[in-house]
């Protein structure tokens, strides 16, 4: 396969270093001292047209590949911010919109997801699960034209943001079925919702996560995207996706800290000379580029197979288990390369550690994904 | 609204080198838009997205400088025109005013006319004042702010330590400062659309610019040499004597100086 950059693939790298530049510092330092994302974050990113990329242009996309998305999203991940998530969140929830959904559904809901005056969610994880669909226990009750939901989902990342969500739910008329998740589209300041305060988490630092309560939340029908029973497989569709996303940023992520090893292995005099120069180090600064680069390349083949339309859940579960260790031990190389300054929040290899830690456990586990490649690999022929 | 945008390609270097004959030599260096013109766009984009209309971006120079107006068009620039032709080569501010002149006649029929107050290889500020009087329009230079009600133009004009405001009728020229606004990150629906476009090269005759005017024969600017000036080592000399001696020596050297 050619990986051979486009002029609109470097251009849309060269517009995200460009917003990465000027833009995230002010948004992440906001993010800092807040703890949360600035309210107009959404805002800023419509104005650079970075919503929607995968979606029609008569729905307010752009009509273009998800490979020009995760050119940009590797661009987010060199800063280290976690800026990025919302921004991922509205691209990918506008798309499965608009594979799953009725016309009026997806003129209803994927515009405002674009024009950022709706924050997207993405619902599965409950209090007992996330990983298990037989183990949901938020109901989805049927009442006339409408369905009434109850029951809390955790861990979920801009739930408490005005938006729509959506939210994978046990779908009581389905009791007793083998397939009884329902996916529906819920309005996030809907009567009956309300939500805890944000988790404080290892990396991922101003990130909103928190959990959200359903009581008596009445949702109309028209609001069910995909079919009913269809639940899960409008999640395992997403996730594909969103993990491949999640790795691009991980891969700037890693590919940052390798860059900020080198600067400071050049920088750093240890017995008379840059340390870099010792085999030691410029051993390790080889594995780390070796490494990153071929993150890079699992990465792109699976959003080529996903811009082909072919099957890419596999190839996507492949790339959180190939990358998520390898980049994990690259950041951890970019710490212990800086010494005790590595462990300090003086320098950014600090938060690209902590932020990479969030790739095995987020947007899947990362044993879920071997899970699927294994079962994959014993069932082909 | 009818604007104008005239862009140049700079050496993305701190350090560049010059030929025997005294010219840049460009190959090989990395390229980018002279950055107050990235301003220059943001402000007839603007502009635009006011009053409505088009921004038509021209460059002079050699063939590279489709990438300079290709990122014009990314960030939202309805039109781009290259103008690259031999014949051009070498030329001085006249000359370069000249054939960009020629283009913006040839164009036809704008409101206006906005260029960077200066670019950042040449330094020259020349151009876009030399525009104004070759094609014989108002110039509203070192523009920090800019405004229009679609019939005039008024500027914000920085004038060392204060500013005035001024104005005229269209069509005019202006020539901003990077001030003048925080130009947009490149937005991703235009970068899509920019490549579909494309860019018209026109040549000298195109523009029917007279030869005699062109290039290295028809700029007045002859060039002698180009140097970097030498840094001279610094050179210590150890005084001697006793303290009072050691002081009167160096009062003698600072007088012989002229710096006491
Ligand atoms: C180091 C150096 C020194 C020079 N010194 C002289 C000199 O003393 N006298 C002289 O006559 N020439 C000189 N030149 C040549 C001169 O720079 C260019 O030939 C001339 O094309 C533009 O002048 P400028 O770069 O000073 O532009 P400026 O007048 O500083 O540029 C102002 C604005 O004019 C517009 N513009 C300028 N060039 C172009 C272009 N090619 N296409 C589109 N828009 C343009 C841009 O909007 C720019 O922001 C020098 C060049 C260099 C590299
Ligand atoms: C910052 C952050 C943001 C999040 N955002 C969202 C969000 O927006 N939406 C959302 O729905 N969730 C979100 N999550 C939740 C996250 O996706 C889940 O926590 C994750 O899928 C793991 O679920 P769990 O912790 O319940 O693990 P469990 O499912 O309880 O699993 C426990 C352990 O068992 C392993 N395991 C489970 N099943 C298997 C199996 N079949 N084979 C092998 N191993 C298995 C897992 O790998 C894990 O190590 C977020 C979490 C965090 C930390």
């Amino acid at each position: 396969m050619d990986f051979t950059l486009s002029p609109i693939n470097k251009m849309v790298i060269k517009a995200g270093k460009d917003f990465c530049e000027r833009i995230v510092p002010e948004i992440d330092a906001y993010m800092a001292e807040h703890g949360d994302y600035p309210p107009d974050l959404l805002e800023k990113y419509a104005k650079a047209r970075m919503l929607g990329f995968d979606v029609p242009k008569e729905y307010g996309g752009l009509a273009t590949t998800n490979f020009n998305l995760i050119l940009l999203i590797e661009e987010f991940g060199k800063t280290g911010s976690t800026c990025f998530l919302p921004l991922l969140m509205n691209n990918s929830v506008a798309e499965t919109i608009c594979h799953w959904g009725s016309e009026e559904v997806k003129k209803k809901f994927v515009p405002p997801l674009c024009d950022g005056s709706a924050w997207a969610t993405m619902a599965f994880t409950e209090p007992d699960t996330g990983s298990d669909p037989k183990m949901l226990t938020t109901t989805a009750t049927p009442d006339g034209d409408d369905f009434i939901i109850n029951g809390c989902k955790r861990f979920i990342s801009m739930a408490n943001k005005p938006g729509y969500g959506v939210f994978i739910c046990k779908d009581l008329s389905l009791a007793g079925q083998p397939h009884d998740s329902t996916a529906f589209i819920i309005d996030k300041k809907s009567p009956g919702i309300s939500c805890s305060g944000h988790y404080e988490l290892t990396g991922l630092d101003g990130a909103d996560t928190c959990d959200i309560y359903f009581n008596n939340v009445r949702v109309p029908k028209e609001n069910i995207l995909g079919k009913q029973g269809q639940g899960f497989n409008v999640l395992l569709r997403w996730i594909s996706g969103e993990r491949i996303q999640q790795a691009a940023g991980m891969v700037g992520v890693g590919h940052q800290a390798y860059l900020e090893a080198k600067k400071y292995s050049m920088q750093r005099i240890v017995n008379g000379m840059p340390m870099g120069y010792m085999q030691g180090f410029y051993w390790m600064l080889g594995e780390m580029k070796v490494k990153i680069d071929a993150c890079r390349l699992m990465v792109y083949n699976a959003v080529c197979k996903q811009d082909a339309g072919k099957n890419f859940d596999t190839a996507s579960a492949e790339v959180k288990v190939f990358t998520t260790p390898l980049i994990q031990e690259v950041t951890r190389m970019a710490v212990q390369f800086h010494g005790s300054y590595g462990y300090s929040k003086e320098y950014l290899v600090e938060k690209l550690f902590r932020i990479a830690m969030h790739q095995g456990v987020v947007a899947s586990s990362l044993e879920i994904n071997k899970t699927i490649v294994g079962m994959t690999a014993l069932m082909s022929k | 609204m009818k604007i104008i945008v005239t862009i140049k390609q700079v050496p993305n270097v701190t350090k560049v080198k010059w030929d025997a004959d005294g010219s840049l030599i460009r190959a090989g260096l990395p390229t980018i838009i002279n950055p107050v013109d990235k301003h220059a766009i943001e402000a007839a984009l603007e502009l635009k997205e006011k009053h409505g209309g088009e921004v038509i971006v021209i460059s002079m120079g050699p063939g590279q400088v489709e990438s300079a107006l290709r990122e014009a068009l990314c960030m939202g620039a309805d039109q781009a025109i290259q103008l690259t032709d031999r014949k051009f080569a070498g030329a001085d501010t006249w000359a370069t005013s000249y054939a960009l002149g020629c283009a913006i006649k040839k164009i036809g029929d704008y409101d206006l006319v906005i260029s960077g107050v200066e670019a950042m290889d040449g330094n020259t500020a020349q151009v876009g004042p030399q525009m104004a009087e070759f094609l014989g329009l108002p110039l509203l230079s070192y523009a920090l702010g800019i405004e229009s009600d679609g019939k005039k133009v008024q500027i914000q004009q920085k004038l060392g330590d204060f500013e005035r405001k001024i104005e005229a009728d269209f069509p005019a020229l202006v020539t901003v400062e990077k001030e003048i606004n925080e130009y947009r990150v490149t937005p991703m629906d235009k970068i899509l659309e920019a490549f579909e476009k494309e860019i018209p090269v026109w040549e000298a005759d195109d523009v029917d610019a007279e030869l005699v005017h062109l290039g290295l024969k028809g700029s007045p600017t002859k060039l002698r040499k180009v140097f970097s000036p030498k840094i001279e080592k610094g050179k210590v000399q150890m005084l001697e004597g006793t303290p009072e001696e050691i002081a009167r020596q160096v009062a003698d050297k600072l007088n012989e100086k002229f710096l006491i």
